[in-house]
């Protein structure tokens, strides 16, 4: 059994390599993302060999949770050969983090990849020579058009067990340092990876440091000489050697046409990121995309299969079988009322997700995405957040657990962490039905509802920003925004495809595993009273729950216990609000905005403010048990999952009452018995926001992600 | 001066780097060293689009600020 790894920048076409490479036999662990997660398959052809997908990186520098990754596997010791994709229109670049992997000890094979753009450009890349350099083969491919692969497998097959020689690409004065530093730690370290050690040595690389605290009286003196000698600090010295041998060999490796032309990224980029066009652009993209998923498309696909699918095949053909079956009436009705019905509920939404999520998908991979978080920076920083919080953000409005997965490629601890605890403020597709519901019901479908809430949504998270950055331990001014901006290029229909099918899996097994269980909750607390009586619902033990805990939400203006019921079963998961009122109200079948119980619904609230209230409070509070579990993977421990669901819960309470007794005043309902209570709370919120920040060198230094 | 001031479309050598943190590292580790060229591509208020080793990275302009060009 040998095992393989796939390391390679970020767009290097790594993704589509591994889906080639692994073919159907791929696994991907927990939560599929873009590319955060240790993805692992069977090399096609050959099944006793592993390979392993790293996350993109650009440097093995132990900064970003993804070059902790991929580092620590690499230095692992279980390897025997690494892929390293290339992409061969951008050598230099990518080629950094190649001389990086040959100081490790691992046989590496170069794959050089995008070699068809690369020539359509002119270019002429001599593979032997660049070989010779790295001390490694080089074989050119095209991941996309499935060009030299067999080569790539077989070239990779032959490194395993290999010692390939290691290029000495530093000056001399350098490699006299390295190979001193070598002597020091010989002993300490396994060969192969003593010449790393060492170099990370010199560049003053923290993980290496503390690991070789002992040694480093010795080393210390070592790496001052140098400095001394070379006049600039190790870390410079280390990073301008590998540019410099880098810009050797590819001058003697590579022709380029002479010819400088402006290219199309360059005229897009011109427009779309225009200080006056760029959000207007955006706007018009990510209306087309709600456009097209929600009101168009996806939307009939929905009706179809909520009608067709559910209300007229699988619900009357599931309880006629059933019947005929001779099945006892109460468990036909657990599998009918209760599961069929719950899980239909959430079944509906695939046409939407599938839709939205293929947007999104080619909105990412032809490159504008990342143009979206470059231009939102500049809003966002004002807040504290980094503009790269605006992609887990957009993913979100999909569905939150992709969306919070998304967080993790923000490399900044706190603004992932800020950005993993605030997104699901925005409305996810889940949320829509219960908005569509409220405002049917209540609202006379007005179309500003559903608007207003994805405002209150990203002032939501923009406020958190600026309050959770205040409290200790997410102290500090956002990381500076560096970020490439991939190539604008076509989207690939294989990995638009499996990227939105990743995604909308997800969704699926959620709604296959928790919502199930929770219908079936739902359905027995309703059906039963305490004494295990069949019941009425009114008389049923949720009526008795929902009756206890309604209390709590009396200030919010909505102590129905009803309401309670759905908010709570909204916790498991927010589509289950809508099917909860279409259980209480004794339907068998609620379509997806639950036409057929608005009449019960408007009567459950005593005004509009009441209603608005009782949808800020579930769009705000804490999100569905499965983002609530990405949220605990993201941020690490249950403490801060804790800390950002609390935080979460509190906010939407906070808002929901403040907007009660304000609404209520201002709607000519008259001063309530609450309201100086919600000017408290208002002037609590915006002290929160406006106070000075603490301290602010408290939480200053950069941490390493703990994993 | 600093690759802040710097006009699009103009192309300057890299000089030096200021500061002494893991943002350093970071854009040295992205092509940002000494001697390489570097063609700004666009800029948004004080955020900057540039070109370098035939890569386009987005910037902001605190991290402009200290990348000295010439």
């Amino acid at each position: 059994m040998s095992e393989i790894a796939l390391v390679g920048n970020p767009n290097s076409g790594k993704t589509t390599l591994f889906n080639y490479l692994t073919g159907s036999s791929q696994k991907v662990g927990n939560w599929p993302g873009v590319t955060v997660d240790k993805k692992a398959g069977r090399l096609k052809g050959h099944p006793n060999v592993s390979v392993v997908d790293l996350p993109g990186i650009y440097s093995l520098s132990p900064y970003s949770p993804e070059e902790v990754i991929a580092r620590d596997y690499i230095m692992g010791g279980n390897l025997d050969a690494v892929i390293n994709i290339v992409d061969a229109t951008n050598l230099e670049r990518n080629l950094y983090l190649t001389t990086q992997l040959r100081d490790m000890g691992v046989p590496v094979v170069v794959a050089l990849n995008m070699i068809d753009v690369s020539r359509s450009k002119g270019e002429e890349i001599d593979v032997k020579e660049l070989s010779k350099w790295l001390g490694c083969p080089v074989v050119p491919i095209s991941a996309l058009k499935r060009e030299g692969l067999d080569d790539l497998v077989g070239e990779t097959i032959r490194a395993i067990g290999t010692e390939q020689p290691v290029p000495k690409v530093f000056q001399p004065k350098v490699e006299e340092a390295i190979s001193a530093v070598s002597a020091v730690l010989a002993g300490s370290e396994p060969d192969g990876l003593l010449r790393w050690s060492s170099v990370k040595l010199i560049e003053g690389d923290e993980a290496e440091r503390e690991i070789h605290a002992d040694d480093l009286a010795e080393i210390d003196p070592i790496v001052s000489s140098l400095e001394a000698a070379m006049d600039e600090d190790g870390e410079t010295i280390i990073i301008d050697g590998r540019y410099n041998h880098i810009a050797a060999m590819v001058a003697v490796s590579v022709k380029k046409p002479d010819v400088e032309v402006v290219t199309l990224s360059d005229k897009i980029d011109a427009v779309v990121t225009n200080r006056w066009l760029a959000l207007p652009i955006f706007f018009a993209v990510m209306f087309v995309v709600y456009y097209l998923s929600i009101t168009t498309i996806g939307g009939w696909g929905t009706d179809w299969v909520n009608e067709a699918v559910f209300e007229e095949w699988a619900i009357p053909g599931a309880e006629q079988w059933l019947t005929d079956m001779g099945v006892n009436d109460m468990l036909v009705s657990l599998i009918v009322d209760g599961l069929i019905t719950g899980v239909g509920a959430v079944l509906g939404f695939l046409p939407q997700m599938l839709v939205m999520f293929l947007l999104l998908a080619i909105l990412e991979d032809s490159g504008y995405m990342a143009r979206v978080a470059f231009v939102m920076d500049r809003i966002f920083r004002r807040f504290g957040l980094s503009g790269k919080s605006f992609i887990p953000i957009l993913i979100t409005t999909g569905c939150g657990v992709p969306g919070i997965m998304a967080s993790r490629t923000i490399e900044d601890d706190r603004d992932r962490r800020i950005t993993a605890m605030t997104c699901s403020f925005m409305p996810c597709a889940a949320k829509l039905p219960v908005i569509a519901l409220i405002a049917g019901a209540i609202f006379n479908e007005s179309p500003w509802i559903a608007p207003s809430l994805y405002f209150i949504g990203i002032f939501a998270i923009l406020f958190s920003g600026v309050v959770l950055k205040k409290i200790q331990g997410f102290v500090g001014t956002p990381a500076p925004f560096i970020m490439e901006m991939p190539a604008y290029h076509m989207p690939n229909a294989r990995t638009v495809a499996i990227s939105s099918l990743d995604r909308l899996f997800h969704f699926v097994k959620k709604a296959g595993t928790i919502i199930i269980l929770a219908c079936a909750l739902v359905w027995f607390l309703s059906a039963y009273n305490w004494s295990m009586a069949a019941v009425d619902v009114a008389d049923s033990m949720l009526a008795d729950i929902g009756h206890a805990v309604s209390v709590i939400f009396a200030p919010l203006g909505w102590d129905n216990w009803m309401a309670t019921v759905a908010t709570v079963t909204g916790l498991i998961a927010k589509e289950n609000v809508v099917s909860t009122f279409g259980i209480l109200f004794g339907l068998e079948e609620v379509s997806e905005a639950g036409d057929e119980i608005w009449a019960n619904v408007a009567g459950m609230f005593s005004s509009g403010v009441a209603g608005y209230s009782f949808l800020l409070f579930n769009m705000l509070c804490a999100p569905c048990f499965a983002a609530i579990g990405a949220m605990r993977r993201e941020l690490g421990t249950w403490k801060d999952t804790a800390l950002a669901v609390g935080w979460q819960c509190g906010l939407a309470y906070a808002a929901a009452f403040v907007f009660y007794h304000f609404g209520t005043l201002a709607t000519g309902g008259g001063l309530t018995i609450g309201f100086p209570f919600a000017v408290a709370v208002l002037a609590l919120l915006i002290w929160l926001f406006a106070r000075p920040m603490p301290n602010p060198e408290a939480g200053a230094d950069e941490g390493v992600v703990p994993s | 001066m600093t690759l802040s001031f710097a006009n699009v479309g103009e192309t300057g050598s890299i000089r030096k780097i200021l500061g002494d943190d893991s943002s350093r590292k970071k854009l040295m580790d992205m092509g940002f060293v000494e001697g390489a060229e570097v063609r700004v591509v666009c800029r948004v208020s004080g955020n900057l689009i540039v070109e370098v080793k035939g890569v386009r990275i987005a910037i902001d302009g605190s991290l402009a600020n200290r990348i000295i060009v010439g």
